[in-house]
């Protein structure tokens, strides 16, 4: 009785288990026909442009306080900013079609289109934008991400509906960049926000469609799977010519290249060296490379101290010496570094500021650029008084220790591991000994903040305007005697470089305050603080089926550097042809088979079982 | 753990086979001596996961607003709301506090309740690590009862060799070589799966159809876990098996004239299942935690990634609290695996 029933029971389970496993395989096949349908990237209603969302992803969709370039791609798509930036890097028209500027250089002028209307019909007008800018000065928690850009502002007032007034403290030349997509402040409507002051913080921004003006109106999102958006037809800087697009997240680089080549993925803006030298030769796929918006390089420590100029950290007190630094630069060679590690995909890097961004160029004069020469390095450090031990290594004079430094760098990047070994190589050859450290970003930045390191890889990206990345290198951004309130990018710190940091944010004319920021290019050259190897482009990666997705006119194998603003709405489906992707049917034929398959063998087993049961 | 042949003995055992199968409510003594100790262990692993955080060389304030224009000012704002400021027995004593009101705190990065990214993230996970974990014990016990039973034969060895290769496979390796063959496609085969995600965002994110799109999108990540793990399913029931082969009680049931087939699943099955009963528990416990290698190829929303990010910032609140709900969720599997035992195993009532 007990053998008849638990066995009944076992009968049962088996065949659930069979149903499971059918089920299993018939998922993919019921869906073949979806695929089918999905292949030529079109839905329901119209066409879709597909992307992979910034490796970054988003943190929260609330215009104030995020920081993570996922959100700010999504804001740059749905909220509208002042100014747009054109394919020379400079400001250009968006909301305001013209600007001037009093003869005092305080206040500005801007003058914004007429007409204009938030995705829900109301008017969109030069008061929304006094309030959001207002909003940001005022507001703390409104003033999380963007506080900065409008520390210097006295007053915004919109004195009617196509004008808006701004009025700073102290003359600043970059007002134009201050909104711009992406990197500068979105605008909200004021309609929908006010109400949300009280609760900002909190204020998810999660109900879609969500209000706004833009190429793009957000109508989905689910946090680190996908946001979807639909096109508005009607925008300012010309209709977007998909219908929709969805920016799908891929938390491995690898798969989104893989979702390109299945054709489920249309553009990957950013993919490494290794992937980009192998899409070139792919079918189907077309490839580009934008001149680079940052570069990679490696901090040098040379005696952190705090602002009143008490010394701070364990940083190897030698590298306080400009002799050893500039030997240490003299023996690194930047053009194998580029060549090995990212394929040659950028250029050798000499002045602070990015190539993406040409109308800061700058390039050492002549007879100024430092050569790699193990040998002048060598002969610079034996003149200085560094003699070599027994083994091979250095000792600093001063301190009679041998130099035997650290190397902080990223555990997580292929390229700091590539570089590290070279440079312990390199290094040896000059006497000087490195020890590699592999830590997370976090460590670093920790032990960066406390002074705790000798040299730690690096590396930053900028947007067109410089005043930030040129900021972290002033001593206003050296840390408290108690170790905190620092922002400092390598605890470098130059009376001049600051007075010229304050000059240039005061200069109207773009070409004269590009000589400035020159200036301080060189000198930040010339101190081997921030050694940078190279500029690595930015690769993009598309499907074929699109075209527009990469701007402007290339100029020595580069594109200019590119925001997703302009790629999404420039991008444009090509007429196919009807070829019927197979896959789909394939699957299904694949899941049909499949299920057959199991489903008779399950009930192989299960006549097997109850045969044996009777033969009991 | 040792078997139940072995610990016990043969003869004892014979009758084990077929124990009266009323449920035993445990002594209350008992029962209050388990819980203090899950109790005792939730506790200390509070203390470690706070210490262990928090030690942790990290500036979550700089690491977060990397890249972005923020100044000296805002970074030290940031650092006071997020009660960076504070000693660290301060912090520690408004952690014990939050965890003995059930909050879980608030994330720096995503700015919202860790409740609600944990909840976000449940049902995912679950269903990801649920389907693999229902398929790789069934499958692994299954095929490991056939080859122990027949240890040394074809069937065994390839069986077993199939299970440790696969088992000794880096799970990103196998999951990208899944990836390009299902989904990109190679040679005659054409890619029909999914890359990434559990729903195709096109399509309506309610209904049949989108059950049935979560099934396909779940189908690689799923294999890929399945493939890995239920080599461990494999060996331990193989082996149990093969233990309790040469059992005299099993000569008892052939004698009585059953087939082999019906002596090895009455009668051996029962008593070598027990060692893949705790097994199963412990990862019961464990499923919650996610998988972080198979969810970043996939790019399957789990908790598992959710912690791997939180790790970079590092997301203190998150990591403190999906570390609870995780060690909760394995102190009560083992609890409950401890009942388990007792009730599946009459020698452990008996001692």
């Amino acid at each position: 009785m007990v053998v008849r029933e638990s066995s009944r029971s076992r009968r049962f389970r088996l065949a659930l288990a069979t149903a499971c496993a059918a089920g299993l395989m018939a998922g993919p096949a019921s869906l073949g026909v979806a695929t089918a349908a999905r292949a030529d990237s079109s839905s329901a209603s119209g066409t879709t442009l597909r992307v992979a969302m910034s490796d970054s992803g988003v943190d929260t969709l609330n215009p104030f306080t995020a920081y993570f370039n996922g959100a700010l791609d999504i804001f740059a798509g749905i909220y509208p900013t002042l100014t747009s930036i054109d394919e020379q890097g400079k400001p250009g028209p968006y909301l305001a079609t013209s600007w001037t500027l009093s003869p005092d250089h305080l206040t500005w002028t801007f003058k914004l289109r007429s007409g204009l209307k938030w995705s829900d019909g109301q008017p969109l007008t030069a008061a929304d934008a006094a309030w959001t800018l207002n909003l940001i000065m005022t507001n703390t928690v409104a003033g999380t991400a963007n506080g900065t850009l409008v520390s210097n502002f006295a007053s915004v007032t919109a004195p009617d509906a196509t004008t808006l007034v701004i009025r700073t403290k102290q003359p600043q030349a970059n007002v134009t960049y201050v909104s711009i997509p992406f990197s500068g402040i979105p605008i909200v409507p004021q309609h929908i926000w006010q109400s949300h002051v009280a609760d900002l913080k909190n204020d998810k921004n999660d109900s879609f469609p969500v209000v706004g003006y833009g190429p793009w109106v957000l109508t989905g999102y689910q946090t680190d799977q996908y946001a979807k958006f639909d096109a508005n037809k009607s925008f300012v800087l010309g209709a977007p010519k998909y219908d929709h697009l969805i920016e799908q997240v891929y938390k491995e680089s690898d798969a989104a290249v893989a979702a390109l080549k299945a054709g489920q993925l249309d553009y990957i803006n950013g993919v490494n060296a290794t992937q980009f030298s192998a899409l070139q030769h792919s079918s189907g796929i077309t490839t580009a490379q934008a001149a680079g918006d940052g570069w990679t390089g490696v901090e040098v420590n040379p005696g952190a101290r705090t602002r009143s100029g008490k010394p701070i950290g364990t940083g190897n007190p030698a590298l306080a010496d400009p002799v050893l630094r500039r030997a240490i630069a003299e023996a690194i060679d930047k053009k194998t570094l580029l060549a090995k590690v990212i394929d040659g995909q950028g250029q050798v890097a000499t002045g602070y500021l990015p190539p993406a961004w040409s109308q800061w160029k700058w390039t050492p004069s002549a007879g100024e650029e430092q050569p790699f020469d193990p040998a002048a390095a060598n002969q610079m450090l034996d003149a200085a008084g560094y003699k070599k031990g027994a083994d091979g290594v250095r000792v600093d004079p001063k301190t009679g220790k041998p130099l035997d430094l650290r190397l902080g760098i990223h555990s997580d990047s292929a390229n700091d591991a590539a570089i590290s070994t070279y440079l312990v190589g390199w290094l040896q050859a000059i006497g000087v000994k490195l020890t590699i450290q592999p830590m997370s970003m976090t460590a670093l930045n920790s032990d960066l903040g406390k002074g705790d390191f000798d040299l730690l890889m690096d590396s930053w990206t900028t947007g067109p305007d410089p005043t930030y990345l040129l900021g972290i290198q002033s001593c206003a951004t050296l840390p408290n005697d108690d170790g905190t309130g620092g922002n400092t990018d390598a605890f470098f710190c130059d009376p001049t470089y600051d007075k010229l940091f304050n000059q240039q944010a005061t200069v109207f004319d773009p070409a004269q305050r590009a000589q400035v920021v020159g200036q301080m290019q060189d000198i930040l050259y010339k101190a081997d603080v921030d050694q940078l190897f190279y500029y690595a482009t930015t690769k993009v990666a598309a499907s074929s089926k699109v075209t527009g997705l990469i701007t402007g006119q290339e100029t020595n194998g580069f594109y200019p550097a590119q925001t997703s603003f302009w790629s999404y709405l420039k991008a444009a489906p090509v007429a196919q042809s009807a070829s019927a992707s197979s896959g789909g049917s394939g699957g299904l034929w694949a899941g049909v088979a499949g299920a057959v398959v199991v489903v008779g063998a399950g009930a192989v087993v299960v006549r097997r079982r109850r045969g044996a049961d009777d033969r009991e | 753990m040792s078997s139940p042949a072995t610990a016990a003995g043969p003869v004892t055992a014979a009758p084990a086979a077929r124990p009266r199968r009323a449920l035993r409510v445990p002594r209350p003594g008992y029962l209050a001596g388990k819980l203090a100790a899950a109790v005792v262990s939730f506790g200390v692993t509070l203390v470690i996961g706070f210490v262990l955080f928090n030690l942790m060389p990290a500036d979550p304030v700089r690491t977060m607003t990397r890249g972005r224009p923020v100044s000296e000012a805002q970074l030290a704002q940031l650092r006071i709301q997020l009660g960076l400021d504070k000693p660290i027995w301060q912090r520690f004593l408004s952690y014990v506090d939050d965890i003995l009101h059930g909050r879980l705190g608030y994330s720096w990065e995503y700015q919202q309740s860790v409740a609600s990214l944990v909840a976000q993230r449940l049902g995912p996970t679950l269903l990801l690590m649920g389907t693999a974990f229902v398929i790789s014990v069934l499958l692994g016990l299954w095929l490991g009862m056939r080859s122990g039973w027949r240890a040394g034969s074809l069937f065994d060895k390839v069986t077993s060799a199939t299970a440790l290769t696969l088992w000794s496979v880096p799970t990103f390796w196998l999951g990208m070589i899944l990836l390009i063959v299902f989904s990109v496609g190679v040679g005659p085969i054409h890619g029909f799966l999914p890359t990434a995600g559990m729903s195709d965002s096109s399509l309506p994110q309610t209904g049949m159809t989108h059950y049935l799109d979560v099934a396909r999108h779940l189908v690689l990540p799923a294999l890929t876990m399945v493939l890995v793990v239920y080599a461990q399913y494999v060996t331990i029931m193989r082996s149990s098996i093969i233990e309790e082969k040469g059992s005299p009680y099993l000569l008892t049931a052939r004698a009585k004239g059953l087939t082999d087939d019906a002596v090895r699943r009455r009668h051996a099955l029962p008593n070598a299942l027990l060692p893949s009963v705790t097994m199963i528990f412990m990862h019961l416990g464990g499923l919650i935690s996610g998988a972080v290698t198979v969810e970043a190829i996939f790019s399957w929303p789990g908790l598992g990634d959710l912690t791997y990010q939180a790790l970079t910032i590092p997301d203190l609140p998150v990591l403190q609290g999906t570390f609870i709900v995780f060690s909760a969720s394995v102190i009560v599997m083992n609890l409950l695996a401890d009942l388990a035992y007792r009730f599946l195993d009459p020698r452990v009532r008996a001692s």
